[in-house]
């Protein structure tokens, strides 16, 4: 089954990742949010798609980095 | 730095060993291990360490602010690890993301919350001086191949780059930067010196310490 919901990639402590999940929680997105710090498999599958927290990976492939003009953390 | 630290006897006391910091990070134990084995003190550097660690003003205590996912901490640990080790120097490690008052007290330009920071301190932990995430020629390194990069890539953003023209820019900077990151390392450890130097020649009020060579 396809994935219905963006998966985002996160560190805990990156400014523009909270804020980013601050703003999809006030308006109701539904997400899976991976924590990149906690695990190599999640670091590695992170850096397989972009440099820097938080990545969003939407259901159609397309990829984004940063929040709001903010790039975050760097993971590479 | 305020007046009244976070950073109290305890707080030091109770933070980690490297040892124990690496035994723990979910992480880039391999980055970390790989660094550590890449830096090479000179006979100058060790005497001036352990001078300056004998020193009843010297800096005999190091609290690093760590991330293991972080790639300037995985580079930039390391160094100080070794820089402890043959110094005698005590080092402790806290995580940035559980310690941000401590954080904020060491902040890049009184903003950014860059790490590693090395933070020195005497025997009776009284602050000596900081130093931050990177050395000069790093930044004027990553700096130069951004640039050559957006001058090769006109319509790539460095910063938001995806897919095929992320994979270009990784390939880019693979080629242009991992070479100089020995060469990071010992410009870590010659600012550190310049840094102990400047600090016990503005606190002691004695003729010049040699700084690096």
């Amino acid at each position: 089954m396809s994935r219905t919901v963006p998966i985002v990639y996160t560190i805990r402590g990156c400014d523009a990742c909270v804020k980013l999940l601050e703003k999809w929680d006030a308006e109701g997105v539904a997400y899976e949010e991976r924590r990149a710090e906690l695990s190599q498999a999640v670091l590695d599958e992170a850096r397989a798609y972009g440099s820097a927290v938080p990545i969003i990976v939407w259901p159609d492939g397309r990829v984004e980095q940063g929040f709001n003009g903010h790039i975050g953390c760097y993971i590479i | 730095m305020p007046k009244e630290s976070v950073v109290t006897l305890d707080r030091f006391d109770r933070a980690l060993s490297y040892a124990d910091y690496l035994a723990g990070v979910a992480v880039n134990r391999d980055q970390f291990e790989h660094n550590y084995h890449t830096v090479r003190l000179t006979d100058d550097d060790v005497a001036f360490f352990k001078a300056a660690a004998a020193r009843p003003s010297g800096p005999a205590k190091i609290l690093a602010i760590a991330e293991a996912w972080c790639p300037d901490v995985f580079r930039g640990l390391p160094v100080f690890a070794r820089i402890a080790e043959v110094s005698g120097m005590a080092l402790k490690v806290v995580a940035r993301d559980e310690n941000p008052d401590i954080m904020d007290e060491f902040l890049l330009n009184g903003t950014a919350r860059a790490i590693p920071v090395a933070v020195f301190y005497t025997r009776d932990h009284r602050y000596i001086d900081h130093w931050i995430e990177r050395p000069a020629v790093a930044h004027a390194e990553i700096a130069r191949v951004r640039a050559e990069f957006s001058a090769a890539h006109p319509t790539v953003d460095v910063k938001t780059a995806t897919g095929a023209e992320r994979q270009a820019l990784i390939s880019f900077f693979d080629a242009r930067l991992p070479q100089h990151y020995v060469a990071w390392q010992v410009e870590t450890i010659r600012e550190i010196r310049e840094l102990l130097a400047s600090a016990e020649n503005r606190t002691a009020g004695r003729p010049a310490m040699v700084p690096a060579q």
